[in-house]
């Protein structure tokens, strides 16, 4: 018994040796960091350039797991579409239940929407500033000194694209450069006021350093940063600084891939099949079928696909009447300008009766397009045979009229909605192209409606038109002229451009006729003979500008565009046109069109000196303990 | 089997012959048995230990016994006295008298890292009756919690295999909130897997004094198990089992108005839209709908019709959706009942057999288990087969060594695509599908959304009997490995060393088949598809400890000290793959479909934990008690420097009537004392990566098609997490002070008070959105504070000598408040189609339901534009509260609406005797609790989207005329579609009374005569015929008020107890069952 103890007491000791032994063996708690890769890791040649295109991947406004596509897509359908008169959500009145109070100017500070869009610039941007911090810490050689620079130059474009993003949305926001970070403490950044001075310099540097030409179309150039310059200049409504950079890219300018600036096609530019042309200034690059599932394809415009011919959800962003009434044109072929005062039936909160109104209504609103609204799929339906600008059928699906190569559009019959007839079409997929040019797994729920339908975040058009605005405010009318009537000419001079009739309705896939779809008409202004004369000059300032304006109404609508443009001509905030000039555009456009009963828009209003911008993420104010301002009169 | 058992028969007679001195003589032995007063006890039960003789005292007292000469001890029982065993050796005659039990002060009741007498704690224990906690049938075993324990809260889910939602003395953290579970001295995450018939003592620890000593992992409480081991003696076989049917709920559960009546609200809301359904009129149903490319004959696109004429242009296309003429006949009279037609009544058995036997070198425990439990809802089902093993063998007298093993295969169908408590679950599917759309449409192909008018009028729900059949080839298989293997040592007088590896191996496998949902508007073209994963995860568990045990004098002095590892990891691996040839589940292979993603693995963040601990015992004079621990514990997920922290507590008790001055007091036979305080912590809602800035590359979230080509795509890198390095565990303050009476022989009484004060709550602190998208790191923020009492009571008692019974109660009170979180102080939580349900803000309960309070309606237009404004306001929609008296409504008149923390929850357990019959009644009951009814979201307004809507909204809804609501008794907002801030934005409106009685359990059993079974060899046969949830009482107008936390809490799963008591549509748990159970001994 007691040898028995003796062996136990050994048994005792030998445990609390191994103890110690472990007890010193403090490594045990050193477990590695799985999955992820850290910042040392990084600081090499490729980290850097992984870093890069991770930001680039941003420009979509969408990460998978991050944010719900539609809320943040590049294309601004809801906020620069829907909250314009460019179009209505669409779907059922209460799906998307965010979104009517974004249409109809009752929207909230607290809004998930706001949060969302705002959160995704910002994360862009630390991207890009994740691109600059880490040039300084490659040490391994990979890197020269003139490739950091150029991976900055590009990473300093990117930031300058989100905080413009930003600052047309808010105006009045933080500007977040590389200093900022969670670690550093500092990331309670103010919004005292426009920050275009900052997003002004950021272009400025990146058009030091960026070349003309890339390897990579996907990467901004010299050309890119130049018109991202003009356009803070536009917005900041320096004319005078913007001229000469628009006369350059209009001049000399080229892409990426060293294409001079040119203008094609009309529909291809929202063709996946003749993407990065030589009207693409700057485009964010949707891919399908890379392996991700749909994630890099056109994941903001999700949403936004006529019910109809692909039996498929979910018949958002529907053309509004209005912007269908806005292509119809003169006997000259130039579109109706100026307003008149009429008397409207507008529609009160119940839907159901009518109050008599007046309104100052666009004069092509007062006698408003034809459509099958309220009409059923046997009911029969002739488009009207009004003169209508051609660039209408490539940009608004509309009842009897080939929607692509789809087949006839069917009007209210494709559309998912309670009020709606026109349906999208300028971020529609041809059927043809189908396999190429969609994914059949975005989001599950909505196969193939991930298209690789780039967005073009500058449109050569643009470019002129600003060109045309800088002329107009500079005095020189008949430039403006031109450059209108040079947008206007690619599809004056090319009834090929047009939409025809197809060779068999029935079989759209046997392609199209000669004979132009419908009553197309479009004309130059000034042209000799006509009465009364169209002449920018003859017509004076005000003319011209309102033709400007106009011009970029037809040509950039359903692009996310609208908002904004009427934003920035509104003297509230330096504009050409009159203080309010916003207001009422969207109000007149809310009676004119609530002479349908729309849900959403009934009884609402644009608060002018407010709803120009939208609010500040109730959100984001709390979270920055008040270092963020709320805008006016939310 | 057979050669097993036979071998360890033959093992049992060898030692049996070994300890006897006679073989085989016997000698006969008569007796009485009375109490302390002398007065003749009836029914005792006397056995000879070793042995099957048993029996019991007569009417006299009296008792005729044969006792084997080689077996001379008697064991004496009776409910109420003290048991003993006595030594008969050689005599013939013997009076026994038989003590008063005073209570359950001897009882052995384990604890952290060990076992002490009841009467010895000093710390806040609870002791689970697993005998009740048993009756309950689960396949969740944590459900045995529910009501056994005060200071325990048990959600429990119905769904087959579904997890509970436990949490000890309130929720008391954002996050993860279930306590630590330590079973046979193993820590693993749930106990959901045992069976509870292996099950031999639930302990719940609850204050620092006793839970501390598991220090960062002993915050949330610890829920102690031991499992069944073999004893020196006879070999005992057994046999548990029971069948059983469920019934689902009866009845319009949801209270759904039929299509008929639809139509005419429809037709009330000027909804033109939806009035194109019924070109009959209000009331009028058409008989067919119909959708379908291309066009047949004149019927067109899509829409309804009354002509038969259609049938013959059906279309069915599995391969080419596009090519589909889909046809359904709209369901009449009441419409299709949806809930019932995925809910019927389920069948449900268990059978455990078991044996346990040994002698004094080893013991034996061996189970079996067999669980089937189908599930009330169609296609789910849990089966799961498990095995136990627990073996200890001794060399000599001082080292012993041995196992516990637990091994359990489970099978279900994973309920994936079918998860509940969730708008998208198929429950919340029978009512979000309008009653109208059949089952199946003409052909026996789903019927759905799809079949009618274009312009969505059949709204956006899908067919839940579809969603349920498609999902009976889905499979989950689970092996879970559990156990340890131990060695013990007595060295010296007083010392015992012990050492324990333990083992949590898990493996998990599950496909999932997704089909072409032709039926439904939004993915009438879906592809199909499977998806697989499997996953696996390992914890080991190695511990250490030396106990030193010695009593001189007065003094009882044990301390004990230890050193403990802890490590886990593991990996998981998906794939999927759609667009297969055919869905025959024996056919598909990944790679007979296409990739949609490339294959996905996770590396589980591996976690260790180094941990040192001790603790004294202290008693003087059997009255006065110390304990004390501490623990040190460093865990690899934080920094270094903010690694290892220490915990430690002390508890005080003082028996009272152990006193001089007490003995007088006869009607007190015990009063014990106690208070305690210490820290214990909480590391579980941490993620791995959380110290570091860490990287990450994704096809979708930073792959970018920067060459122009539509089809490709460069790797590209973005920050993936944020770091923080300062980020340590929660810390739990708790104060306990308690205690525990017995009175009158009868009655027991534990009483406590608690505060437990969790700082550092670990969270995702908010961030302004300028630090970029990488995920936030979790920091220590937010203080929480819950203070309540936990009572238990039990009276017990004999009547006669063929009745008796025990009551025991207790009660579980709980108040929570947030008492500290960083600007702006508060934070939102908890998913709905408009705003936020929940706010937690500090001076608030956690999960504390925010928004409009609802105060009336509005009778006039006139009124509407009177009162506070908002945008839309009018007759027939809700008057809010102006909280803020500005004069209008908006997000700054939003307030507290509700609190889903019960005041207090309960539990009584009824147990009675009557000669052979028994009776158990459970009762469990939550008091003071609101629900969020989220449901109501869907049903009871007109401006939500189509689907099943509530009969209210037909009796109930306001009626507007000319600006003037006609109906003034009206409840609910007008039936239009432009109301929807004044009808379904958050509000009082959905809060309802939560509070709940549940019987969950009334069985009567019959014990069959011992002296009839005899002759078969069978020493006990129980049987028994049980209701579950015989009745529920309730004001909660949903399926059942008991909710589980939802998963769809902004998709956060980690944060579930930030929100919980919100209503999507959960699986309910009130359902009543019919069971027949036996229980043989032989």
């Amino acid at each position: 018994m007691k040898r028995f103890h003796s062996k136990l007491i050994i048994l005792g000791a030998a445990a609390m040796f191994m103890l110690t032994i472990i007890y010193s063996c403090k490594k045990f708690l050193d477990k590695p960091l799985v999955g992820a890769l850290s910042q040392d890791v990084l600081a090499s040649k490729s980290g850097l350039d992984g870093l890069l295109i991770g930001a680039y991947s941003m420009l979509d406004g969408y990460s998978a797991g991050s944010y719900t596509s539609w809320e943040v897509g590049t294309d601004n359908w809801v906020y620069g579409g829907v909250g314009s008169d460019d179009a209505y959500k669409g779907s059922n009145t209460t799906d998307q239940p965010n979104i009517p109070s974004i249409e109809n100017h009752s929207i909230d500070p607290s809004n998930e929407f706001m949060n969302e869009k705002w959160s995704s610039c910002y994360n862009a941007i630390q991207r890009a500033n994740d691109v600059i911090r880490e040039v300084p810490l490659i040490k391994d050689g990979s890197v020269s000194t003139d490739y950091g620079n150029e991976a900055i130059a590009e990473a300093r474009f990117i930031r300058g694209v989100m905080h413009m993003e930003l600052a047309q949305m808010w105006r009045n926001v933080p500007y977040v450069d590389e200093t900022i970070s969670y670690s550093s403490g500092n990331f309670n950044v103010p919004n005292p006021g426009p920050i275009w001075d900052k997003i002004e310099a950021d272009f400025t540097a990146a058009m030091g350093v960026l070349p003309k030409t890339q390897s990579q179309i996907g990467r901004a150039n010299y050309y890119a940063a130049e018109a991202f310059l003009a356009k803070a200049y536009m917005f900041d409504h320096q004319y005078a600084q913007a001229l000469p950079l628009l006369t350059d890219l209009m001049q000399n300018g080229q892409t990426s891939s060293g294409a001079k600036y040119a203008l094609g096609p009309f529909e291809d530019n929202f063709d996946a099949s003749h993407r990065n042309n030589a009207e693409g200034v700057f485009e964010v690059q949707m891919t399908v079928n890379d392996g991700s599932g749909g994630q890099n394809s056109n994941q903001g415009n999700i949403l936004n696909f006529a019910a109809g011919p692909y039996t498929s959800c979910c018949g958002f962003y529907q053309p509004s009447y209005h912007l269908g009434n806005a292509y119809k044109v003169d006997a000259n072929g130039l579109p109706m300008l100026g307003t008149t005062t009429v008397t409207v039936q507008d529609y009160n909160a119940d839907n159901k009766t009518t109050t008599a109104v007046q309104a100052t209504l666009p004069n092509y609103d007062v006698t408003p397009l034809a459509n099958d609204h309220g009409l059923t799929a046997s009911d029969p339906f002739t488009p009207p045979t009004d003169a209508l600008d051609p660039r209408i059928d490539w940009t608004l699906g509309r009842r009897g009229i080939p929607y692509l190569d789809w087949g006839l559009c069917g009007g209210e019959q494709w559309s998912r909605g309670d009020v709606v007839s026109y349906n999208p079409i300028k971020n529609v997929f041809w059927h043809n192209a189908m396999a190429a040019t969609t994914d059949p797994n975005a989001q599950g729920w909505a196969p193939n409606q991930g298209t690789s339908i780039n967005f073009d975040l500058i449109r050569y058009p643009e470019v002129i038109l600003w060109h045309a605005e800088c002329e107009v405010e500079t005095g020189n009318l008949q430039a403006a002229e031109d450059d209108v009537n040079m947008v206007r000419n690619r599809m004056a001079a090319h009834p090929e451009y047009w939409v025809h009739t197809y060779v068999d309705d029935n079989d759209p896939s046997k392609g199209f006729t000669n004979t132009p779809a419908a009553n197309y008409h479009i004309g130059l202004y000034g042209a000799a003979g006509l009465h009364p004369a169209t002449g920018f000059v003859v017509n004076g300032a005000s003319y011209a500008r309102e033709a400007v304006h106009m011009e970029e109404q037809l040509e950039l609508a359903m692009e996310g565009r609208r908002f904004f443009n009427l934003q920035r001509w509104d003297g509230l905030y330096g504009g050409p046109e009159a203080s309010g000039y916003m207001a009422d555009v969207i109000n007149n456009y809310i009676k004119a069109d609530t002479r349908i009963s729309n849900p959403v828009l009934n009884a609402h209003s644009f608060t002018a000196g407010k709803n120009e911008l939208y609010p500040v993420p109730q959100n984001q104010i709390d979270l920055e303990a008040g270092a963020l301002k709320q805008n006016p009169m939310y | 089997m057979r050669k097993k058992l036979t071998l360890l028969k033959s093992g049992f007679l060898i030692s049996a012959i070994l300890f006897s001195n006679l073989l085989f003589a016997q000698n006969q032995l008569t007796g009485t048995v009375k109490d302390e007063n002398g007065k003749a006890l009836v029914g005792v039960t006397i056995f000879v230990r070793g042995t099957k003789v048993a029996t019991a005292t007569d009417a006299n007292g009296s008792f005729n016994v044969t006792v084997p000469k080689n077996r001379p001890v008697l064991v004496v029982s009776s409910v109420g006295y003290e048991p003993q065993e006595i030594s008969v050796n050689g005599l013939t005659e013997i009076a026994i008298t038989m003590k008063t039990s005073v209570s359950t002060l001897n009882t052995v009741v384990v604890t952290g890292y060990g076992t002490q007498k009841k009467k010895d704690i000093s710390g806040s224990v609870a002791i689970v009756d697993v005998g009740d906690a048993k009756k309950i049938p689960a396949t969740s075993t944590e459900q045995l919690l529910q009501g056994q324990a005060a200071g325990v809260t048990v959600l429990n889910s119905g769904q087959p295999g579904g997890s509970s939602t436990v949490f000890v003395r309130g929720i008391s953290n954002f996050g993860q909130t279930q306590p630590l579970y330590v079973v046979d001295g193993v820590q693993v995450g749930d106990m959901s897997n045992l069976n509870p018939n292996d099950i031999e003592s639930i302990s719940v620890l609850k204050d620092a004094g006793a839970a501390a000593i598991y220090g960062i992992s002993g915050g949330n409480g610890v829920v102690v198990i031991t499992t069944k081991k073999g004893r020196a003696g006879k070999a005992t076989i057994s046999y548990d089992g029971y069948v059983g049917t469920q019934r689902p709920l009866s009845g319009n559960v949801w209270h759904i108005m039929s299509p008929a009546q639809q139509s005419e609200v429809a037709f009330r809301a000027n909804d033109v839209a939806t009035e194109g359904l019924y070109p009959g009129g209000a009331g009028i149903i058409p008989t067919y709908g119909y959708h379908g490319a291309p066009a047949a004959g004149a019927f067109g696109i899509a829409g309804v019709t009354n002509d038969d004429g259609i049938l013959q242009y059906y279309k069915f296309d599995a391969n080419n959706p596009g090519n589909d003429f889909l046809i359904q006949k709209f369901a009449t009279g009441q419409g299709t009942d949806w809930f019932h037609s995925i809910f019927k009544p389920a069948l449900e058995q268990q059978h455990t057999l078991s044996a346990s036997g040994g002698n004094d070198k080893s013991t034996y425990f061996f189970s079996a288990n067999y669980v089937n439990q189908q599930g009330t809802m169609l296609n789910t089902y849990e089966k799961r087969y498990a095995i136990r093993m627990n073996t200890t063998f001794s060399v000599k007298n001082h080292v012993r060594f041995g196992e516990n093993a637990f091994v359990t295969f489970k099978d279900n169908n994973g309920g994936y695509n079918g998860s509940q408590q969730n708008e998208g679950g198929s429950i919340a599917y029978t009512y979000r599908e309008m009653p109208i759309i059949p089952v199946f449409d003409v052909a026996g192909n789903f019927g759905g959304g799809y079949d009618g008018p274009t312009g969505e009028p059949l709204g956006n729900g899908s067919n839940p009997y579809a969603i349920q059949a498609r999902q009976k080839n889905n499979r989950a298989h689970f092996v879970l490995v559990q156990g340890n293997v131990f060695a013990e040592a007595d060295v010296l007088k007083d010392f015992t060393l012990h050492t324990s590896l333990g083992f949590n191996l898990y493996n998990q496998y599950w496909y999932a088949f997704g089909y072409n949902t032709y039926e439904n508007y939004e993915s009438h073209a879906s592809p199909n598809g499977v998806d697989e994963e499997e996953q696996y995860s390992t914890q080991y568990n190695w511990t250490n400890t030396i106990t030193y045990k010695h009593s001189f004098g007065k003094h009882n002095v044990q301390v004990f000290g230890g050193f403990e590892l802890k490590q886990s990891g593991g990996r998981q691996f998906h794939a999927s793959a759609q667009n297969f040839f055919s869905m025959d589940p024996n056919y598909v292979q990944l790679q007979f479909g296409t990739p949609v993603n490339a294959p996905l693995s996770y590396i589980y963040q591996p976690t260790a934990t180094e941990s040192f601990f001790g603790r004294l015992d202290y008693t003087y004079n059997d009255r006065y008690i110390l304990g004390a621990t501490v623990r040190r514990d460093g865990y690899s997920i934080f920094y270094p420097g903010h690694q290892w922290g220490t915990f430690p507590s002390v508890s005080l008790a003082w028996r009272v009537t152990q006193e001089d001055f007490m003995k007088n007091i006869t009607w007190l036979n015990e009063l014990k004392i106690r208070g305690s305080y210490g820290e214990a912590g909480n590391n579980l809602n941490i993620g791995g990566a959380n110290a570091y800035n860490a990287y990450a590359s994704g096809t979708g979230s930073s792959y970018y098609g920067i060459d122009g080509n539509s089809s490709s795509i460069t790797q590209g890198f973005n920050q993936s997490q944020i770091g923080n390095q300062k980020t340590t565990w929660e810390t739990d303050k708790i104060t306990n002070i308690g205690l525990d009476a017995t009175l009158f022989n009868h009655l027991d009484i534990t009483a406590e008070w608690y505060k437990k004060a969790i700082g550092g709550l670990l969270f995702p602190a908010g961030a302004a959105a300028t630090v970029g998208g990488a995920s936030l790191p979790s920091v220590n923020i937010g203080d929480v504070q819950n203070k309540g009492l936990d009572i238990s009571i039990t009276y017990r008692d004999r009547l006669s000598k063929d009745f008796s019974f025990r009551i025991g109660t207790n009660i579980t009170t709980y108040q929570s408040k947030i008492t500290y979180e960083p600007s702006p102080g508060y934070f939102d939580f908890g998913y709905s189609r408009d705003l936020d349900i929940v706010r937690n803000q500090v001076g608030h309960p956690i999960g504390a339901f925010y928004g409009y309070k609802v105060i009336g309606l509005y009778q006039s237009n006139t009124d509407a534009a009177k009162g506070a404004t908002y945008s839309g306001a009018a007759a027939g929609s809700f008057i809010y509260q102006d909280v803020n008296k500005d004069g209008k409504i908006d997000a700054n008149d939003r307030t507290w609406i509700g609190n889903p923390n019960p005041k207090f929850t309960y539990g009584v357990n009824l147990s009675a005797n009557y000669k052979n019959f028994d009776l158990t009644v459970v009762l469990y009951g939550s008091y003071g609790n609101d629900d969020f009814n989220y449901v109501k979201y869907w049903t009871c307004f007109y401006s939500t989207f189509q689907g099943g809507k509530n009969i209210d909204l037909y009796n109930k809804a306001a009626i507007v005329q000319n600006g003037v609501v006609t109906n003034p008794g009206a409840t609910l907002p007008a039936a239009n579609f432009n109301q929807a801030f004044g009808s379904s934005t958050v509000s009082s409106f959905y809060v309802e009374n939560g509070s709940f009685l549940k019987c969950r359990v009334a069985q009567i059993g019959y014990t069959i005569n011992p002296s009839i079974l005899d002759k078969v060899g069978i020493d006990k046969i129980h049987v028994y015929v049980q209701a579950t949830n015989l009745f529920t009482i309730t004001k909660y107008s949903g399926l059942d008020p008991e909710l589980i936390p939802s998963i769809s809490n902004n998709g956060t799963g980690n944060y579930q107890s930030a929100a919980f008591g919100i209503d999507y549509g959960a699986y309910p748990t009130n359902q009543k069952q019919f069971i027949f159970g036996a229980n043989v001994t032989f």
